[in-house]
């Protein structure tokens, strides 16, 4: 079953009298429990269609269907909705409530789901345990080290029990062993709840883990390899 | 969580936080001032008005208000008494009567205000006995004895125990002429009062001006002004039934405001003008306020971005930041009451030396030091209105969250 | 150059500096429009009771002002005549007067009042009286019965023009004496409470009812508008022997001098008020500002820039500040008293609180030059001290401390 299917998405941006073309026509169709890498240089797009994947900002033409959801049948209100109860994001830094703990943080999402305290609490508790934070529930996020931070964020992420989580180089400010960990642990996560991760990177070694390689160039998609 | 959220974030930049607070709570703290010193003078102005002059209402002649003419009596006090005592609300009442005439001494001659009173209920009403300087107040079973206002006696150049012609005309149009003796003199502090009143008895006064029983106001006390509405409707209604038994014109029942309509308007128009003063204030204020909220906004831009790709809607995030103003209103609010409790209270206690001014209040009924009194409206008012006019001072900067789009917020540096 | 720097980068953020000149100009709009309304009411409440008979200055034999009776008038007014005309005063005008307590009566009513007997050729120029008549006609020079009347005394005495009022005081010869007068014309005031005190007969009548021969209580000068009656009172106390006494309005209207400094005390409260109000926006803003430059300030230290150069550049910023916003509160503030010169604020619908605070029943505000002076200066020179606080974080940044931050 399909996750993520875009068909011919094609987004413009305007810089003043200047449109830069950020995807050219991306078609692409992402499995449910995939763990999908999107590479390629810099300015080639993959932020850009990972934004238009979660709903963040709409394409100027083609089709983005996200868990059998047509976004451009959905109001914002819709967006926001589907985001909370279907898709997780991890970005690259600064993805951290500051005034929040490590575990309100995790636990934030599930707030606005609706979830009961309790339920909360304990979630957001057995989530920091398995991306390795146990103990560090009530650190603010100044108190955290780059990579525990991103863990947090994998773990709100995922806390939300979505079907898909989007991350947008999340290991880009890290140094390669704290990288190496956070995409372990993404792997497992992936396994162990069946849950899509589709993320970008420039990173060769990031790229390694993933199970399928989109390449993209230029905005559009230039290779596409499972392995 | 969002109460914790929004506090925290409080607290984020404490220096901003606490000046913002503090240009709220200084607000709050004048406005609790200002409104308690302007509402300790009103009720000092009142209070002297209805205690030295009126009373909180009177029964007279219809007309008689606007004409003061003496022939315009009550015709059977004792009838508009009996009224009285079935109120509750009414705890004293008196008689008098008033006539112009022309006061002399040896060697002076003016045209003053004779009042009639009767000095054994006088006192259950008007602070008048208290304001005597030299002599006495005037006794039951006094013949032609008078209390002479200060100013007058000075004018007229008698003291205690010299005689003062009274030469007037009485209800049936007749020359009343007589000799009193100074009893007493008063001084009130209100120049135009103290230079053209004269109290004598009522009895001697009603023989005087061949007042046949009549009186011209029957003055009564309530225990606060804001009894007297209801003693008025109610009165109003007894003395309509009176004069339908007796098939003549209903008296008129006047209360405070309508006896000095001066002194309510005066005290209406301070208030205004007081209110435009403080708007202003707030609105200088509020102006700050708003600077601070946008700038926190615009400095989270990038959390926000992050906040609605989670999927917080940006209603909430509204909400959130509505939650922060409010937050910080309310504490600005809460030190600026405890700041201008205590400083009115500490003044209500020792008083305001107005110094050369004081001469000026005093001509309103505003004597020696002034006292501001704190109460529970001249607490709250400032506050209130200063909590509105930041809640839409707030509403702007947290209204333009609705237009940020995720994207954009985030790459907000 | 630092104030081209300072110019731009007060723009930087250009939100936030619209909002604090906003908050700076309606704080300064605020302080000169009220200051000017309450020197409206000052000057207005001045002319009214210098019209209301006071003038510029009086002069009167001693004791008169203690005792204003029928023995203490000027036997002979011809010894202050010369002096007025002896001492140079461009434009006075001046006027003789009798004034005595009285009690006017008719058939059903009567009241105390005061009597005034005027030239009324002379009066017109000097007081209100002049130009009040409304009904019927003012009076002639001389006019033996004519007598004018305010319009609320005719109220309450149920009569009008051509009707009898007789007039009874005191006489010089210690006798009351009494006649009856005509009413020749109504006459309207300012005040209600002027129009009750107030009955006018001509100079001639007084003096004839009551036995002074040519004396008069008061002979009263009136400056031209905005002329210091001090210098005139000192020649004419010169030029005049001991038995008579000048006293300027100031000296006459102890109390309205006392409300006119109450005023002035209250526009300089009302000015600290809406500074220290605007104050905490100021140093807010500027402390943003500094804040979110640290890393520019470091470096500036870095090219070799000193403390003091820091703060100055932040003053001269936050001085720009001031001055823009304050010329906007200025232009705002002439421009709403324009608005408003014209009509004036009309405060008929507290006709009776007016009258009872002894207020004009419309105010035009007055907006005079040291007043918006005074609260500029205030804003301007406050405004920098407040600024240096911000300034002096500012200059406290080393360039190393600066890098630190992110
Ligand atoms: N808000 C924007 N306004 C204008 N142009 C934009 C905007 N966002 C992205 N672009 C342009 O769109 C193209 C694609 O950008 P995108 O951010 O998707 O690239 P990327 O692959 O994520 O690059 P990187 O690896 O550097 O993050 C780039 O040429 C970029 O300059
Ligand atoms: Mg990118």
């Amino acid at each position: 079953m399909d996750m993520v299917i875009c068909r011919d998405v094609v987004k413009t941006y305007q810089q003043g009298r200047i449109s830069v073309p950020a995807l050219r026509g991306i078609s692409l169709s992402i499995e449910k429990g995939e763990f999908a890498a999107l590479a390629g240089p810099s300015g080639s797009g993959k932020t850009t269609i990972l934004n238009l994947m979660g709903g963040l900002d709409a394409p100027d033409a083609g089709e983005i269907i996200v868990d059998g959801r047509h976004f451009d049948r959905m109001s914002a209100a819709g967006l926001a909705e589907l985001r909370l109860h279907r898709i997780g994001f991890v970005f690259q830094a600064y993805n951290l409530i500051p005034v929040l703990s490590a575990l309100e943080n995790v636990e934030y999402v599930m707030l606005l789901q609706g979830v009961p305290a309790r339920d909360r609490r304990e979630r957001a508790r057995a989530v920091l345990d398995e991306v390795g934070l146990s103990g560090m529930y009530d650190r603010r996020p100044p108190e955290l080290s780059g990579g525990q931070q991103q863990r947090v964020a994998v773990a709100r992420a995922i806390a939300a029990e979505p079907s898909i989580v989007l991350a947008d180089e999340p290991t880009a400010n890290l140094d390669s062993k704290n990288g190496i960990s956070l995409l372990e642990i993404m792997k497992e996560m992936n396994e162990k709840k069946e849950v899509t991760f589709i993320f970008s990177t420039h990173d060769e070694r990031v790229m390694e883990y993933a199970r399928r390689l989109v390449m993209i160039r230029d905005g559009r998609v230039a290779d596409d390899v499972r392995k | 969580m969002h109460l914790r959220m929004a506090w925290r974030n409080v607290w984020r930049n404490r220096r901003r936080s606490l000046l913002t607070m503090a240009a709220i709570a200084f607000a709050c703290a004048l406005l609790v001032f200002m409104l308690s010193f302007q509402f300790g003078a009103y009720e000092a102005m009142i209070n002297t008005a209805v205690k030295v002059h009126t009373g909180y209402f009177q029964v007279q002649a219809p007309g008689y208000q606007e004409k003061r003419e003496v022939r315009r009596v009550v015709e059977n006090p004792a009838a508009v008494v009996r009224c009285l005592d079935t109120i509750p609300d009414v705890t004293a009442h008196t008689f008098r009567a008033n006539a112009f005439s022309l006061a002399s001494s040896e060697d002076r001659t003016y045209g003053i205000s004779v009042t009639g009173i009767d000095p054994a209920r006088e006192p259950g009403v008007s602070t008048i006995q208290t304001l005597v300087r030299e002599g006495m107040f005037l006794e039951p079973g006094d013949g032609p004895a008078a209390l002479v206002g200060a100013l007058l006696a000075r004018n007229l150049r008698v003291g205690v125990g010299d005689d003062v012609t009274l030469l007037g005309q009485g209800r049936d149009g007749s020359i009343a002429a007589t000799v009193v003796t100074v009893k007493g003199t008063f001084s009130s502090g209100q120049d135009d009062f103290d230079r053209s009143a004269l109290y004598i008895p009522l009895d001697y006064f009603q023989e005087l001006y061949a007042m046949r029983g009549a009186v011209h106001e029957v003055v009564g006390v309530t225990p606060s002004i804001w009894a007297v509405p209801a003693v008025e409707r109610r009165l109003a209604m007894d003395l309509e039934r009176l004069s339908r038994e007796k098939k003549t014109q209903p008296l008129a029942v006047l209360d405070w405001k309508a006896l000095m309509p001066g002194l309510a308007q005066g005290i209406y128009l301070d208030l205004v003008s007081g209110l435009i003063f403080y708007l202003m204030l707030i609105i200088v204020v509020a102006f700050s306020i708003m600077n601070t909220f946008l700038m926190a906004i615009f400095e989270r831009t990038r959390e926000f971005g992050v906040l609605m790709a989670m999927g917080t809607t940006t209603g909430r995030l509204t909400r959130l930041l509505l939650t922060e103003s409010m937050m910080m209103t309310l504490m600005g609010m809460a030190a600026g009451m405890l700041l201008g409790s205590a400083v009115t209270l500490y003044f209500e206690a020792v008083g305001i030396d107005f110094g050369s001014a004081a001469d000026i209040l005093r001509q309103y009924g505003i004597s020696g030091r002034m006292h501001p009194v704190l109460t529970a409206p001249s607490l709250l008012i400032g506050p209130l209105l200063v909590c509105f006019i930041t809640f839409w001072a707030a509403l702007w900067p947290a209204l333009r969250v609705r237009r940020l789009n995720p994207v954009e917020a985030m790459t907000h540096v | 150059m630092t104030l081209r720097m300072a110019w731009r980068n007060l723009w930087r953020n250009s939100r936030r500096t619209m909002v604090i000149l906003t908050a700076v100009a309606v704080g300064v709009f605020s302080m000169i429009f009220i200051g000017a309304l309450m020197a409206g009411v000052g000057e207005q409440m001045i002319r009214t009771s210098i019209a209301t008979l006071v003038g510029s200055l009086q002069i009167h034999q001693h004791g008169y002002r203690d005792d204003p009776v029928v023995e203490n008038t000027m036997e002979d007014p011809s010894e202050p005549q010369a002096a007025l005309a002896s001492v140079r005063m461009p434009d006075a005008r001046w006027s003789r007067r009798v004034r005595v307590s009285a009690v006017a009566g008719n058939a059903r009513h009567s009241a105390g009042v005061s009597l005034v007997g005027i030239e009324p050729e002379r009066e017109a120029a000097v007081s209100f009286i002049g130009g009040a008549v409304t009904e019927g006609r003012g009076l002639s020079p001389g006019d033996p019965y004519g007598i004018l009347v305010g319009r609320a005394l005719v109220g309450t005495f149920e009569t009008r023009v051509g009707r009898k009022l007789v007039l009874m005081s005191q006489a010089a010869d210690g006798e009351m004496a009494s006649r009856a007068f005509t009413i020749a014309g109504v006459f309207r005031a300012e005040l209600e409470a002027t129009e009750k005190q107030f009955v006018f007969v001509s100079l001639a009548a007084a003096q004839e009812m009551l036995g002074l021969g040519e004396g008069v209580s008061e002979i009263a000068v009136l400056l031209p508008d905005g002329a210091d009656p001090d210098p005139v009172a000192r020649a004419l106390a010169a030029a005049l022997p001991e038995r008579y006494e000048i006293l300027t309005w100031r000296e006459l209207l102890p109390m309205l001098t006392a409300y006119i400094e109450m005023n002035d005390t209250f526009t300089a409260i009302w000015y600290l008020v809406v500074f220290i109000a605007m104050g905490f926006g100021i140093i807010n803003t500027l402390l943003m500002a500094v804040f979110e430059r640290m890393r520019e300030f470091g470096l500036m230290r870095a090219l070799g820039m000193t403390p003091g150069g820091i703060v100055r550049e932040v003053l001269v910023e936050s001085g720009l500040l001031l001055a823009i916003g304050m010329a906007a509160g200025n232009a705002l503030a002439v421009a709403a008293v324009a608005a408003i010169g014209e009509n004036g604020i009309d405060l008929s619908a507290f006709a009776a609180g007016v009258e009872y605070a002894g207020m004009p029943r419309v105010i035009y505000p007055a907006l005079s030059f040291a007043g918006a002076l005074e609260a500029n200066l205030t804003v301007w020179v406050l405004g920098l001290i407040v600024s240096l606080y911000p300034a002096l974080k500012a200059a406290r940044i080393t360039p190393v401390s600066a890098m630190a931050r992110v």
